[in-house]
């Protein structure tokens, strides 16, 4: 026996072991993500040439969207809207630039600190692998990521019958965000020390750098702001028009100096620890820990307060630059077309307003994934077990946790619609407060629907809670962005809460509507309170 | 409905002792048995996690809950607190049904998990208000005894506690609570020497107090000096109960004796079981009465006779070497 004591390694290098695990870690969300920026790019390109299949048809579009300022706050700048790629640099390029952030901050921050805070990175550090090679194998495999989303981008432009090159290109302007916003992650790993904290701050980054575009593209004076973001910078790239690489050396400058930074950080401090001054011992302030309920408002409040105020921000820039919406360049035919898609008038402040309101839909709907995935971590790491042995009952805590839940979100909706009212009054728009607090009420139904769904999904199958959760929003989301522009038959379009809408307050509130989706989330609440019952808490 | 609450949460926190929860009290002929499970499985898929045990533990004792590592004892007591449901079986807590009517069985129980996870940002004077005032109540003056005893330095974040000073801070919230029935899994992993000493002085003041504790533990001297009664547990099954005193009896005394040059051949004796421990002496596993060693012993050139109970080291171990598998 003693011979086989001294087994062979399952990995040669302890580096390579390390990339793969973190890798395999994070593959249901490098999935989802993959298979959102394959079909995203293929269904844009593919609905825009069905949709204007003519240069006559196209030019009308280009001239009723390009000089709209309003529209740039979400899909970024639009330097060539008259060809599939150049629409495609615009739509696909300036929406997948932000998730592609996302991605990247969210990888590096699994990785790096919720390694560490969990103690696995002790562990691994004990072995023979030195701290850089570790740190520099961890956000390895978030690169590894980042290539494939890469690949995913440029098959989907590809499948949607855009040339090789330009696809390449346009992918890798897109991507590179996420190799920045992995830099920022990696450096804010090294400064906070809790992964929560080090996600509040790099997502706080990555709003910034969103917010500063939107004013950059809107705003014909502020444009010189687009060179103080990443985002800005992938789209001085220009794909399909004009093409200007050069931004991309400030891209790969920037990630390359964040991961150095963050690298050097990494090597020189205590492990287990954050550079950012955290006190580790305080008086304690017995506030907001009176009960089960108290408790949860205590732990989620600096979060909560995140969500407002990011909300609310975005809500003033919308409100601020929904006046240059104009109708003068859009022409009948064109309009016609936006009256086929539902939208009502885009053409009016009032009527840009009513119809952006659904990205606050989809916010409230992601801060209710978000609040069931903050609940189910207290069951994941074991603190449920504690709360439970005490005389709390499970329906009774999940429907706290609920309750707070949707406290948060009618916060968020009507933080949204009175600060864009704040930003449309202060330019004069003719909204009233009522009517956009009405718009912001009007993101309750939805958001309230996932909120169900979610919880429903938490007490059914806990672990796959979280990717059903936000996969469910994501795909009812894109199914609404995206089934109308690729002419999907209309009972299809009609399978996702967001085309249940009222487009308040341009279009009446859609009454029946909005009680079929609050019906359907207090019935997926009800029934997520009372299934949790039947399973076992924690542990197996 | 499991979320009904006491409607009568004390305000008054260092009022309460945990003599008169009326509310919940047990019927009568029943009120002596703290804890009672009877045919109790849990199967996770394929693997028993624990197949039909059957205990009864008196108010008032202080039970031994043995096993190694993955025995089933931490599944046993999310059992019992109603967090896993049983496969087959019950389980009852004062004669409240715990999974069921957790909230009702909760109200007279404290638990202290074998991994010490709590909210990191909390400080340790934060989480023991917060588990204080969900629970209901506190003896504060007990808790200010127990601060002091385990040296905890309450104004520490969760976070940068060690797992020894996460498991003082779970120790004093359980204790402090004078709840009836305390169920511990493996309370004493990470703590030191001295904080031992002050754990087991605090099971001995519960015990005083007619508390009842069940003690999972892997630690025998532990058991051994703290609990009135001990079950053994093997691959989910309890293998063996009852108090140290039954179980050694059931277990061999061991005798040895060292000779003055080389050792003899004994006569076979019926109860004995002979091994030589060295060139000079002989070590005998006497199951049945001692008196016809002595005789065999009688007019031998006897140097040295020592004998000696079985710790419960030896009657664990009688259990999982393998010869004594069927307990």
């Amino acid at each position: 026996m003693a011979s086989a004591t001294v087994a062979a390694p399952a990995s040669a290098s302890p580096g390579l072991a390390l990339l793969r695990r973190a890798f395999g870690d994070a593959r249901t969300r490098t999935l989802s993500f993959l298979a959102l920026f394959f079909l995203y790019a293929w269904m844009q390109a593919v609905g825009y040439r069905d949709a204007y299949p003519t240069l006559a048809a196209r030019l009308d579009f280009a001239r009723s969207f390009a000089g709209n300022d309003a529209l740039r706050l979400f899909y970024g700048y639009p330097y060539n809207p008259v060809d599939v790629g150049g629409y495609c640099a615009w739509r696909v390029g300036g929406v997948l630039a932000i998730v592609a952030g996302a991605y990247g901050l969210l990888g590096a921050v699994r990785a790096l600190r919720a390694e560490e805070e969990a103690g696995r990175l002790e562990l691994v550090l004990a072995g023979t692998i030195g701290r850089q090679r570790a740190y520099l194998a961890s956000l390895g495999a978030v690169g590894a990521g980042i290539v494939l989303l890469w690949l995913a981008e440029t098959l989907g432009l590809l499948a949607g019958g855009l040339p090789l090159g330009g696809s390449a290109y346009l992918a890798l302007a897109t991507v590179s965000v996420a190799a920045v916003f992995a830099g920022v992650g990696a450096l804010v790993s090294q400064l906070a020390p809790t992964r929560r904290l080090a996600l509040e701050i790099s997502s706080g980054v990555l709003v910034l750098c969103l917010l500063l575009r939107a004013i950059a593209d809107a705003s014909h004076s502020l444009d010189w702001l687009r060179w103080a973001t990443p985002l800005g910078w992938a789209e001085q790239l220009r794909p399909f028009t004009g093409q200007q690489p050069a931004a991309l050396v400030a891209l790969a400058a920037c990630s390359a100096v964040l991961v150095a930074i963050a690298g050097r950080l990494a090597r020189s401090r205590d492990l287990g620890s954050g550079l950012l001054p955290a006190r580790d011992t305080a008086a304690p302030r017995t506030r907001l820990l009176g009960s089960t309920l108290a408790h949860a408002v205590r732990e989620e409040r600096t979060s909560l307060a995140i969500w407002v105020l990011g909300a609310g921000g975005y809500g003033l820039v919308l409100g601020l630059v929904s006046s240059s919406i104009s109708s003068a360049g859009i022409s009948p035919a064109m309009r016609r077309e936006l009256k086929l898609l539902g939208s009502g008038s885009i053409t009016t402040p009032r009527g840009y307003l009513s119809l952006i309101f659904i990205f606050f839909v989809l916010t409230v709907s992601l801060f209710a994934c978000a609040q069931v995935a903050a609940a189910h971590r207290e069951e994941s790491e074991q603190r449920l077990d504690t709360l439970l042995s005490l005389p709390v009952g499970r329906s009774r805590w999940l429907a706290e946790r609920l309750a707070l839940a949707c406290g948060g979100a009618v916060l968020i909706a009507l933080a949204s619609g009175a600060m864009t009212w704040l930003g449309a009054a202060w330019e004069g728009v003719p909204v009233t407060l009522m009517q956009m607090l009405e718009a912001g009420a009007n993101c309750l139904p939805a958001g309230l629907l996932f909120l169900g769904l979610a919880a429903l999904a938490y007490a059914l199958l806990p672990r796959a809670s979280g990717a059903l959760a936000y996969g469910l929003v994501t795909v009812a989301f894109l199914w609404e962005l995206l089934g109308s522009v690729v002419r999907a038959p209309s009972w299809l379009l009609k399978l996702t809460p967001f085309a249940h809408i009222g487009f308040v307050p341009e279009r009446p509130f859609q009454l029946g509507a909005a009680l079929v989706m609050l019906g359907g989330g207090l019935a997926g609440a009800l029934a997520a309170v009372v299934l949790l019952r039947r399973r076992d808490i924690g542990g197996g | 409905m499991d979320d009904d609450r006491d409607p009568e949460k004390l305000t008054d926190m260092a009022s309460q002792t945990t003599d008169a929860p009326a509310q919940t009290a047990p019927p009568p002929g029943r009120g002596d048995v703290a804890i009672r499970t009877s045919g109790l499985c849990k199967r996770y898929g394929a693997t028993v996690a624990i197949a039909d045990l059957d205990l009864e533990i008196a108010r008032g004792e202080v039970y031994g809950y043995l096993g190694p590592n993955g025995a089933g004892k931490t599944t046993t007591i999310r059992l019992l607190l109603g967090l896993h449901r049983p496969s087959a079986g019950r389980a009852e807590l004062f004669g409240v049904d715990a999974w069921r009517e957790p909230v009702a069985a909760h109200r007279r129980v404290a638990y202290v998990a074998g991994e010490p996870f709590l909210w990191p940002s909390l400080t340790g004077a934060e989480t023991l208000e917060l588990l204080a005032s969900v629970r209901g109540g506190v003896d504060v003056a007990y808790r200010k005894t127990l601060l002091e005893r385990f040296q905890l330095d309450t104004d520490k974040k969760v976070r940068a506690l060690s797992k020894g000073n996460r498991q003082k801070v779970q120790l004093v919230a359980a204790l402090s609570s004078r709840a009836d029935l305390l169920l511990l899994d493996e309370p004493t992993a990470g703590l030191d020497p001295l904080m031992e000493v002050a754990f087991r002085e605090s099971v001995r003041e519960a015990s005083e107090r007619g508390q009842t504790v069940f003690l999972s533990s892997h630690i025998l001297s532990e058991v051994e000096a703290l609990c009135d009664r001990v079950g053994i547990l093997k691959q989910g099954r309890l293998v063996d109960q009852g108090t140290l005193a039954q179980l050694r009896h059931l277990s061999a005394q061991t005798v040895e004796v060292t000779f003055a040059g080389e050792a003899p051949t004994l006569p076979e004796l019926s109860g004995v079981e002979v091994q030589r421990a060295g060139a000079n002496s002989l070590r005998l596993e006497v199951t049945g009465p001692i008196a016809p060693v002595i005789t065999a012993l009688d007019g031998l050139p006897v140097l040295e006779l020592t004998s000696r109970e079985p710790s419960l080291e030896e009657v664990f171990l009688h259990h999982y070497d393998g010869t004594g598998s069927d307990g």
